[in-house]
């Protein structure tokens, strides 16, 4: 029995390597290193800086943050509190929102490229899934429909709690990962028979 | 070890039990794990059918699908208070793959159109696909609310509604009965449909609780057509307003009946298939109220006076309250209970208290009413007219009758007792059903009832008569009264009761306590003025009277007896 759980730990981790070992944001569609408007050829500085950061904004961020005030998703089946993006929401629409040039990066405020297609969310956020607001066990009790963040398995190693949400909200970095495009979309995992959405949802 | 051994085979039965009611294992779940026939050919996402977590359209729920952009056939009834406007909210997107319009594989997530198996694009025809011909359907995307409720009178007020019947937004959508990602019940339906629970959530019939259409629990004999044809239940208690409903592709638009020929909906079950009685072999006779002769004229919403000739099942029924229930004349019976129905002023009664204010709807006031067969010194066609209790004479239907002396009478009736029309007017046959169906003899009679003149007199000439009224008695003789005029007329003359009697009653707006006490209202054709044009019967109290009349060739000249 003892060999058996080991073979299954193994076979584990080996999977767990595997996905941390993926494509990573070299050559993804994250990785700016090679176009016109990053003069600095870099990867990491269009996002980060390793000194003086923007004033809190966590991780290290060097990206100009949009001021936009969103329009949010409604519906008549919501149970969740929502409110306007926070958290790393706001990072990923300092460029996703297409309000901010992507060139804006590093003190940087005259760029003039801007995000395009289906990537640009704009800032009409309520044909998005939403985000920034508490998941929780209420929440799932209250909507009947949701699994309980606290006690179900993410299937990346935690609790969906664990592994997902951020401070217990739910936020773009729940179902995505900047650095990682092994799965597509840069999602946390393969949405296969819909795994992503059905990790939360009790549909 | 062993606390960890069963931590791993929960953890292992765990997903199963969470997917046993989940979206998965649905036809919901299109995608190439999908257990239906319509399925992708290599999609794998289930999701993604209808929902994308981005640039979705319309809005919520983050849909994934075109707006149909149609204009629907609206569901239309007269007895719906509800303004039905044109799909929207949920509706539209489940008729954005039910309508059968858009290609199932059609999201806007994808480039191209995901591939379905066997060729399939559009929802296939059958019970699914809907087709923008809403007329046939439940109605949807109307605002039900309290003024509705109470408006319609029949609806539980919406603040009772009570999870998982939800309205959006105050209106009601496919997602009021169905909940698209689990099939928990069949057709997922947010509840059960056996016993029309899901149904009656929010329709509260009037007299519903105590009917046999929800409390019966007769089946099918397995003869002829199954008459529960769109549900899999097996007994008339389990498919309640299913029995004659059908909440889509109804055979029927208004009022969502199962079959387009109005008759059919209580003839699958009624023709001893299922209930115990057969009225479609009485409706086949050859005098009968000839459901079949008239074809959508009813209308559930018409007054109780019924201003255009037709007859359908529920001018007399309430199917929504009709039950196993006897009672005594003139009470309405189990069978007739909650209809409508004219009394004996003239108003309109909704119920009616008693079987004959039902009768009244056709046969009194009616512009359309029937003619009446015999020609007589009084015509009179309206029936409540003829009954009424301050009349001369009149058979003891709407009070008891006036004479006090009537020793034909077969116990137990008296003097006070009263009957049904449907005492003489029912099918004939000693076990057939109560009620005017239909009949061998005229005018829907239980029994024969000759009228002919020169009828040699036999207990089958006047066998209707007879049931209450002694044949010994009436023409046995034995006394000056039953000598001289039963026994004389009917057996001596050949003459029909019906020649001097008229059997319904003689209208005191026409007649008078003096020439027509005892029914007497004769018939023209046989009964004939003097030649001094002289025609009438002489009422001089207990079993004395004097008649001026030409009869059989013979002067009657106040002839006393």
């Amino acid at each position: 029995m003892k060999t058996l759980i080991k073979l299954f730990t193994g076979l584990f981790l080996f999977f767990i390597v595997q996905v941390g070992m993926g494509q990573g944001i070299t050559s993804s569609a994250h990785d700016f290193s090679g176009d016109t408007w990053n003069a600095t050829g870099e990867i990491c500085v269009v996002c980060h800086t390793p000194h003086n950061a923007i004033d809190g904004a966590s991780p290290l961020w060097n990206h100009e943050l949009s001021t936009q005030t969103y329009t949010l998703y409604t519906s008549f089946t919501l149970d969740a509190t929502m409110g306007q993006p926070d958290g790393n929401s706001k990072l990923c629409l300092s460029c996703h929102d297409g309000t901010v040039a992507v060139d804006n990066f590093g003190g940087t405020t005259d760029g003039n490229d801007y995000i395009t297609g289906e990537a640009n969310l704009g800032t009409d956020l309520s044909n998005d899934h939403p985000i920034s607001f508490t998941y929780d066990a209420t929440l799932a009790s209250d909507d009947g429909g949701l699994f309980d963040p606290s006690t179900t398995d993410s299937g990346l190693g935690g609790s969906i709690d664990a592994d997902m949400l951020f401070d217990g909200k739910l936020q773009c970095a729940s179902c995505h990962d900047p650095h990682n495009n092994a799965n597509g979309n840069f999602l946390v995992m393969s949405n296969d028979a819909s795994a992503l959405c059905l990790t939360c949802h009790d549909k | 070890m062993i606390l960890k051994n069963i931590k791993l085979i929960i953890l292992l039965i765990m997903p199963v039990w969470l997917f046993s009611q989940s979206i998965v294992n649905t036809v919901h779940n299109l995608s190439v794990s999908g257990p239906g026939q319509i399925k992708a050919t290599t999609e794998t996402e289930i999701c993604i059918f209808c929902h994308t977590p981005h640039n979705s359209k319309p809005l919520s729920p983050l849909w994934n699908r075109n707006d149909p952009g149609l204009n629907y056939t609206l569901y239309n009834s007269t007895t719906t208070q509800a303004t039905i406007g044109q799909p929207d909210g949920a509706s539209i997107l489940c008729l954005s793959c039910h309508d059968g319009t858009i290609a199932l594989g059609n999201v806007l997530s994808r480039q191209a159109d995901i591939d379905f198996s066997m060729g399939i694009t559009t929802m296939p025809p059958g019970n699914t696909n809907l087709t923008t011909d809403l007329a046939n359907d439940h109605p949807v995307s109307f605002v039900y609310n309290s003024s509705l409720a109470a408006a319609d009178g029949e609806l539980v007020d919406p603040v009772n509604l009570v999870w998982p019947v939800m309205l959006e937004n105050d209106k009601l959508q496919c997602t009021t009965c169905h909940d698209p990602h689990k099939n928990t019940y069949t057709d997922f339906l947010v509840v059960t449909s056996k016993y029309s629970e899901l149904c009656t959530q929010c329709h509260e019939k009037n007299y519903w609780i105590s009917s046999s259409h929800r409390n019966s629990i007769a089946t099918w004999n397995g003869s002829g057509n199954n008459p529960w044809f769109h549900t899999p239940y097996t007994s008339v208690s389990e498919n309640a307003c299913e029995n004659c409903h059908n909440p889509h592709n109804a055979g029927l638009d208004q009022r969502l009946l199962n079959f387009p020929v109005e008759e059919n909906n209580c003839l699958d079950c009624h023709n001893g298939n299922v209930a115990s009685k057969n009225i479609q072999v009485q409706l086949n006779k050859p005098y009968s109220h000839n459901v079949y002769n008239y074809n959508l004229i009813h209308d559930a919403a018409e007054s109780a006076l019924v201003l255009t000739k037709h007859v359908e099942c529920e001018d007399c029924h309430n199917p929504h309250a009709a039950r196993n229930l006897s009672a005594s004349a003139p009470n309405v019976r189990g069978a007739n209970v909650g209809t409508i129905g004219i009394n004996l002023n003239g108003s309109d009664v909704d119920p009616v208290q008693y079987e004959y204010e039902i009768c009244f709807r056709c046969h009194a006031d009616s512009p359309d009413k029937p003619a009446s067969p015999t020609s007589r010194q009084i015509e009179q066609n309206n029936v409540r007219l003829e009954f009424d209790i301050g009349n001369p004479s009149f058979h003891p239907v709407a009070g008891p009758g006036t004479n006090p002396d009537c020793p034909s009478l077969i116990s137990p009736l008296t003097e006070s007792s009263m009957i049904y029309c449907t005492d003489c007017h029912a099918s004939d046959g000693a076990s057939s059903p109560a009620g005017p169906h239909g009949s061998v003899y005229p005018h829907i009679l239980k029994f024969n009832y000759t009228t002919a003149d020169y009828t040699p007199e036999s207990y089958q000439a006047y066998e209707l008569c007879y049931q209450c009224h002694d044949r010994n008695v009436i023409i046995g003789g034995g006394n000056n009264f039953q000598e001289r005029v039963h026994k004389k007329h009917i057996v001596g003359e050949d003459a029909p009761c019906n020649a001097c009697h008229d059997p319904h009653g003689i209208s005191n707006t026409q007649g008078n306590s003096t020439n027509n006490t005892h029914l007497i209202n004769f018939d023209i054709n046989i009964v004939h003025p003097t030649g001094m044009g002289q025609l009438y019967f002489q009422d001089l109290g207990s079993f004395s009277g004097r008649c001026t009349l030409r009869c059989h060739g013979r002067n009657h000249r106040r002839k006393s007896y």
